[in-house]
């Protein structure tokens, strides 16, 4: 059964809205992740549904209640940002021993659906409110804090799962490996760039305009690694816990010149659910409530092919300026930030949107922000999840980190009282993102 | 006269993400018969030293993977083989000069055969 996905009016893509009418009517409790892993090993107990399902109970009890207790469910069934398989390819041999059926065979293998959520977690006998948020899980995020605010459901889960199956991931030989080339991607999939073939274009154009260059990235990618490292739930700490160093980082192979491969993430295998709810139930719930203060949104200008730097700048100066309107506060306000990183070489355009840490600049210093102490001990820290950078590709540990830092219990947690945090994705010119706080509004 | 072997890690090395099938012993072996050997990888540098010293094995080289020139201009030797489980191996391999060898090839060990053509040479 076809759910709906979230109304377009739902979304503050637009300034002068004032503050967000949710406000201080949303939180986060509980929080759920599962393992992860690089490839999927084609068994039905690892497949991205198998470890959705892990995901949703673990948050459920992190959140201490009872899974009837549950009445929502918003999910990002779009599982890879990769090539992936036919939804109408039949699932493995062994997979109907494990689980129901959905509507089309891939569900839970390289598609999350809800239908085959419920079907497989009985448990969940109270769900009424569902809904898709596509692409992202930060529009599942938008939609679920909406619809609690909206009344619609009182009790939320919102989840995301990744795969990653074996063989290549993007461009040539993931391309080639199907039988057609189709849709917006059908030309740049097989002899267009590497994905981050255009944020590097754009970073060239940032690094020239304001005098920088990309040795300056070292800092950050090394303490994001650091960042994640810390994190046992993440890729890099359960599978490959070196750490890079700066020498690592500088003489690495170009992927797409200016961008090497550590600025480029890794696709991995993994979920993440979370609870939200009203602040009065969460009352009763066993971790404490993070408040989602407002949220934004922005959406490409649609100029060309390739996205330009005045684009990136213009979309992340708007989004600031959404998200500080609608929460009610401002750049100074933020104890951390924890934007989109997965390419490394366009997070500094979030940072700076945001004015994080400006010191009175609007553009061209988040790298020299970058070689200041950006560590979780320093005084601004930058990206303390570790994002996908540190932890695998899956567009949310920044999202899971605010929402732990302010609950005081991140594995990386900042040394500075977090009150006040941001996180959002993927893109510069395509993002939601929110403003959680630790406290309710005043 | 020397014989350099370069070895891949992920889906080469039995210790790669994922494991491949070339063993520590047959890279033990190798350096033991005079080979000069190392590794040319995508992981981190600092860590395929380290992965090698714990394994007690004083690999002559350990470097990116575009760094394969540089190895060869660090090196002299009679012959050079990259041994590799992806496209990018055999590609970098061949634009510089290697012989290349697949991760499933290798597993016979195959640069053993160079020891006998030596042999025939003297």
């Amino acid at each position: 059964m076809p759910h709906p996905v979230v109304p377009r009016e739902w979304f503050r893509n637009k300034e002068g809205l004032g503050l967000w009418e949710g406000r201080g009517k949303v939180v986060a409790t509980g929080v759920g992740t599962s393992p992860t892993a690089r490839r999927w090993d084609e068994k039905p107990e690892t497949s991205m549904g198998a470890l959705t399902i892990l995901a949703i109970r673990k948050a459920i009890a992190d959140a201490g209640i009872a899974p009837e207790e549950i009445d929502g469910l918003v999910l990002t069934p779009e599982s890879t940002t990769g090539i992936s398989k036919d939804p109408n390819t039949p699932p493995p041999p062994g997979w109907e021993k494990h689980f129901k059926m959905a509507s089309f065979p891939q569900a839970g293998i390289t598609r999350g659906d809800i239908d085959w959520l419920l079907l497989n977690m009985p448990e969940l006998k109270n769900v009424k409110f569902m809904m898709n948020g596509p692409i992202c899980m930060s529009v599942s995020f938008v939609a679920a804090a909406e619809a609690v605010a909206r009344g619609l459901t009182k009790t939320c889960l919102v989840a995301r799962g990744w795969h990653n199956l074996a063989g290549r991931y993007y461009v040539g030989v993931g391309a080639s490996a199907l039988n057609t080339a189709s849709g917006r991607f059908k030309y740049s999939s097989i002899w267009g760039l590497p994905a981050c073939g255009t944020t590097a274009m754009v970073f060239e154009e940032y690094c020239r305009k304001y005098g920088k260059s990309h040795d300056q990235m070292a800092n950050f990618v090394v303490t994001s690694r650091r960042n994640g490292l810390m994190n046992p739930d993440g890729y890099y700490s359960q599978h490959r816990p070196e750490m890079i160093t700066v020498e690592d980082y500088l003489t690495a192979r170009w992927i797409a010149k200016p961008a090497n491969i550590y600025d480029n993430d890794l696709p991995i295998m993994a979920a993440l659910a979370v609870v939200f709810t009203t602040p009065e139930r969460a009352r009763d719930h066993k971790q404490k409530p993070v408040y989602i203060l407002s949220h934004g949104q922005t959406r490409p200008e649609s100029m060309g092919v390739v996205p330009t730097l005045e684009q990136w700048e213009r979309s992340t100066d708007r989004m600031g300026r959404i998200l500080y309107e609608g929460a009610g506060v401002g750049p100074d306000d933020l104890d951390f930030e924890n934007m989109y990183d997965g390419f490394t070489l366009f997070h500094q355009f979030h940072l700076e949107g945001l004015r994080y840490a400006a010191r009175g600049e609007k553009r061209g210093y988040a790298l020299d922000l970058y070689e200041t102490d950006i560590s979780i001990e320093g005084p601004n820290p930058v990206s303390p999840s570790g994002g996908n950078n540190g932890n695998g590709r899956t567009r949310w540990w920044n999202h899971r980190d605010s929402i732990l830092q302010l609950q005081g219990r991140s594995p990386s947690q900042i040394r500075k009282k977090a009150e006040i945090g941001v996180s959002g994705a993927p893109m510069p010119d395509s993002c939601d993102a929110l403003i959680w706080s630790a406290k309710p509004p005043v | 006269m020397a014989f350099l072997i370069s070895f891949d890690i992920d889906g080469t090395m039995e210790f790669g993400d994922p494991p491949g099938g070339v063993t520590v012993e047959m890279v033990r072996r190798a350096k033991e018969l005079g080979f000069i050997v190392g590794s040319c990888s995508d992981r981190f540098p600092s860590w395929q030293k380290q992965v090698w010293d714990s394994h007690g094995i004083p690999v002559d080289f350990w470097v990116a993977k575009h760094m394969l020139p540089d190895v060869k201009a660090r090196f002299q030797a009679e012959r050079y083989v990259h041994i590799g489980d992806r496209d990018i191996d055999r590609q970098l391999a061949e634009q510089v000069g290697f012989h290349f060898w697949w991760d499933y090839e290798a597993v016979a060990e195959p640069w053993l055969a160079w020891l006998a053509w030596l042999d025939d040479q003297r």
